[in-house]
């Protein structure tokens, strides 16, 4: 305990480092494997524009060049990687010619908040429900509830989107249905902006709560169960503390400890399970360019938002590690 | 004076296959200053009993007539007050330590917070510096430092947690502590310490003590009054001494003798003709020698185990002494730091994956938790069929029934009745059984049973050690034996190694090495031992301390070798 040893910390921070690469690799390899060639894309959307193309062979050329892939593979891994190190992913193909980095630093925002809110509300809830789940003072109604609320995990999301676009704002008209911010405010460090945004974010984040809380519901009722047949929790009893500080203090405090590790290994793959619900509600996030890219076959967007999702976790999995001895003693940092 | 009445209680379990009666009618005073001790079988309703005095029944069980009194309540029937009134009993009147000390504290809060806490939850705000107070006073009345209040649960030794829920149990001075087998994880030497220490604490804040226990030693060494109960009903009530030496019910005397003594009678019959085996060495130690970084886990070692004759040897000492790091060795499960183990010749970490199964095969292990031994997702024959046919033992269908039915009688147990069921379907003592079965099922030359009666009850015990000791005269197979149980050893054992930190102290026969001991730790291990005998003088809290911090290294080094037998060889050192 008491500050982090700098072994240690080397050691993670290599563990971190060494992950991105070999992710940054993959990410790299994979789409070379496929026979698709992003310039004869790009060839055939201008062509699908224009009608026809005229000197297609030398366009095809120039394009080839303009993304680099002419070259022999070494030297496009190597520009390659010397570009992930600056964040530079290239050109969009799909966008042509804006640099994936700027699709990136326009769509990540927007994600981090709708995502990192609705993933610590959701976390709260559904760890809360799964311990009252289990917990012997909990009202009767509620224990008759709960699990009968589970049935919206079942939902996919796409579909509770549809369900609370439809109630919330077609039919009530409460919120906005589709929109990061509403587009008669000025994007900026204003009250009225914010306020927009939050309007804006509020139908999204409950269709991501409301299918998500499930999974930590589920989880947590069953470490919960754990919990509640150790002998700790027989003994606090025995000591006359009151039931709250026992669910607290007690139960709460040591099941959680698997859900913190869980949550940061969600935290990266949230993106892609974003991704309908931003394209249902039009939020400009990262889910709607992954599925934008997809979609267009633009490998650059689809490696450079990969690369943030696998960067995103391993940095939340390094700060778990860091983190985590001074939530369990038990562990301790470098055994 | 009488602090709790018990009067006319019956508790029901209500379950799926009808109501079970856990106890019924029962009656009891308790006085104040006295020590009560609940003796019995597991599921005689002991604890049960106990734990309804609190409303701290299991569910779904329920109190289904009578009434239990708390007289500093004012005479209220405490099954009839609110949850809020009933919190405030637990600890403030009544407190209860409990059984598996190991895992009774919050790992992730620190010692003081959670003595703090009882506290806080009973007196409301307290200022820090006086819980502080509190807590250290607490912590010295049971023999801890000051700094163990600012350790996490994970950083004590078994005894310590035990005596920290001691203190606990004590901090409010309630008028009745309750203490649930209290020592049952810890051996002789930690027991006394924490046995006695308990005992003082009482006796200093005049509380009534109820220990429940299945141990007629321990009762007799530590409590007044003795409450021998069986399936749910009180069988014998009165003074210890009383029912030691006159009891009354055929049960009682039972319970009295089925406690092996060391120097008592025997309750191992030898069969005059011994299943031999093939001569020439089966197991070896080179020199070896553990070490876990720092600590050596055991100090340079040689013997030689000659598989013509076999034999049972025993392995005893204090949790940590390296008696279980020795099996592990001889099972392979880690390689010595130093030196060589050899089976039948050969080193058995440099085995080839054949030989290894070989190997596997030959050598079996009985473990002393017999509910981590099955998995709960199989029926038991599982465990038994599986190795059989992994080792290409099994013929047929009709083989493998009927091995595993052979297999079951020679452990007595009936396998109509046991090898359909879920593990959880029977009880410790049998599934305990069952491992043995399955070892021997397997044929093995040799068997490493690491305290496999430590879990189950004392009258069960020595049927157990019967079919252990049967392995090795009906079926030639030798035993290695690793236990903290000086009694069992001394009757079952052909030699016996006194092990401490990592060291033999004492070795040879153990009609020597445990009826007349010479090295001073293993006279410390025999006067631990709790007798049932309430004339025999049990000695003090600090005598085992005391004994321990006597011990020169010279002591350590100078081992007592009490003389051989033949066919195992023992040097001690490099």
């Amino acid at each position: 305990m008491g500050i982090i040893p700098r072994d240690y910390l080397a050691n993670r921070l290599v563990t971190l480092l060494l992950t991105v690469f070999i992710a940054a690799t993959l990410i790299w390899i994979i789409p070379r494997l496929s026979p698709i060639d992003p310039a004869e894309i790009a060839l055939g959307r201008m062509a699908a524009g224009a009608g026809s193309v005229a000197n297609s062979e030398a366009i095809l050329a120039q394009l080839r060049a303009q993304l680099g892939i002419d070259q022999p593979l070494a030297v496009q891994y190597g520009k390659y990687l010397w570009g992930v190190l600056q964040f530079d992913f290239g050109l969009s193909t799909a966008s042509f010619p804006t640099p994936v980095s700027v699709l990136i630093a326009n769509a990540l925002p927007w994600t981090l908040g709708l995502m990192l809110i609705s993933l610590i509300i959701t976390f709260v809830i559904g760890n809360l429900l799964g311990a009252f789940m289990v917990w012997e003072h909990t009202p009767r109604l509620w224990k008759v509830v709960i699990p009968a609320a589970m049935v919206f995990t079942s939902i996919p999301p796409i579909l509770s989107g549809l369900l609370l676009m439809w109630i919330f704002a077609a039919k009530l008209q409460w919120f906005p249905l589709t929109g990061a911010y509403g587009l008669t405010v000025e994007p900026g460090w204003t009250w009225t902006f914010a306020q927009s945004v939050l309007y804006h974010g509020f139908l999204p984040a409950l269709s991501i709560v409301v299918v998500t809380f499930g999974f930590w519901a589920l989880g947590m009722r069953g470490l919960m169960i754990g919990v509640q047949g150790e002998d700790y929790t027989t003994l606090a009893k025995a000591k006359g503390l009151r039931p709250r500080y026992i669910l607290y203090k007690y139960m709460i405090r040591n099941a959680i400890l698997p859900q913190i590790t869980a949550f940061a290994l969600k935290i990266g793959l949230l993106i892609a399970g974003q991704v309908l619900v931003e394209r249902i509600f039009a939020y400009n996030g990262m889910g709607k360019l992954l599925y934008d890219a997809i979609l267009n076959q633009d490998f650059p967007v689809i490696q450079g938002v990969s690369f943030v999702i696998i960067l995103m976790t391993a940095v939340s999995v390094f700060l778990v590690d860091l983190v985590y001895p001074f939530i369990d003693p038990r562990i301790r940092h470098g055994s | 004076m009488t602090i709790l009445d018990i009067r006319n209680v019956s508790i029901d379990f209500p379950t799926s296959r009808g109501v079970v009666h856990a106890v019924s009618d029962f009656s009891l005073s308790i006085p104040q200053g006295r020590r009560i001790g609940f003796i019995g079988e597991s599921g005689s309703g002991k604890t049960t009993t106990a734990l309804a005095a609190m409303r701290m029944l299991a569910s779904p069980g329920y109190v289904s007539a009578g009434e239990i009194h708390l007289h500093s309540l004012g005479r209220t029937n405490v099954l009839e007050i609110s949850d809020e009134e009933m919190r405030r009993v637990r600890l403030k009147k009544i407190s209860y330590i409990p059984q598996g000390a190991m895992n009774s504290l919050n790992p992730v809060m620190r010692i003081e917070n959670q003595i703090w806490d009882g506290i806080v939850a009973h007196e409301g705000a307290v200022e820090q510096a006086e819980l502080q107070r509190r807590s250290r006073a607490v912590l010295a009345s049971v023999g801890l430092p000051e700094h163990v209040g600012s350790l996490y649960p994970h950083e004590l030794s078994g005894g310590m947690k035990q005596r920290v829920c001691i203190a606990i149990g004590v901090c409010l001075e309630p008028d009745l502590i309750i203490a649930d087998e209290p020592t049952s994880a810890l051996d002789v030497i930690t027991q006394r310490q924490v046995m006695q220490t308990l005992r003082d604490v009482q006796g200093k804040i005049g509380a009534g003590l109820i220990l429940i226990g299945h141990d007629m030693g321990l009762m007799a060494q530590s409590v007044d009054d003795l409450a021998v109960m069986r399936l749910g009903k009180l069988v014998e009530f009165g003074p210890v001494r009383q029912i030691l030496e006159n009891p009354q019910q055929a049960y009682t005397r039972e319970l009295i003798s089925s406690v092996p003594l060391v120097g008592g009678e025997s309750f191992i019959q030898s069969t005059p003709e011994v299943l031999r085996g093939p001569p020439g060495p089966l197991l070896q130690f080179e020199s070896v020698t553990k070490r876990y970084g720092a600590l050596t886990a055991l100090h340079p070692l040689s013997f030689t185990l000659d598989g013509e004759v076999p034999k049972i040897i025993s392995v005893v000492g204090q949790s940590g002494s390296g008696k279980s790091t020795m099996g592990s060795l001889m099972l392979g499960f880690t390689p010595p730091t130093g030196g060589r183990v050899l089976f039948r010749g050969q080193d058995i970490n440099r085995l080839s994956a054949a030989e290894q199964l070989g190997f596997r095969k030959d050598v079996q292990a009985v473990f002393q938790d017999p509910y981590a031994c099955f998995n709960p997702f199989y029926r038991v024959d599982h465990a038994l069929k599986f190795p059989f046919r992994r080792f290409g033992l099994a013929q047929s269908q009709a083989h493998v029934q009927s091995a595993m039915e052979e297999a079951c009688h020679a452990v007595g147990l009936d396998p109509a009745l046991v090898l359909r069921r879920y593990p959880h379907q029977l009880s410790g003592g049998q599934r305990q059984r069952l491992i043995v079965a399955r070892a021997l099922m397997l044929s093995p030359k040799l068997l490493i049973a690491d305290e496999p009666v430590s879990m189950v009850d004392a009258s069960l015990r020595a049927t157990i050690l019967k079919n252990i000791h049967d392995l090795k005269d009906k079926h030639g197979i030798s035993i290695l034996y690793i236990t903290h149980d000086l009694a069992t050893a001394y009757h079952v054992s052909d030699f016996v190694m006194v092990l401490y930190h990592g060291h033999v102290v004492e070795a040879g026969p153990p009609k020597d090495v445990i009826g007349a001991p010479q090295h001073p730790y293993t006279r410390l291990l025999i006067d631990s031992i709790p007798w049932p005998d309430v004339s025999r003088d049990w000695g003090a809290a600090e005598d085992g301390q005391r004994g321990l911090d006597a011990l020169s290294d010279a002591d350590v080094a100078r081992p007592a070798l009490r003389g051989t037998i033949p066919g195992f060889d023992l040097t001690v050192g490099a």
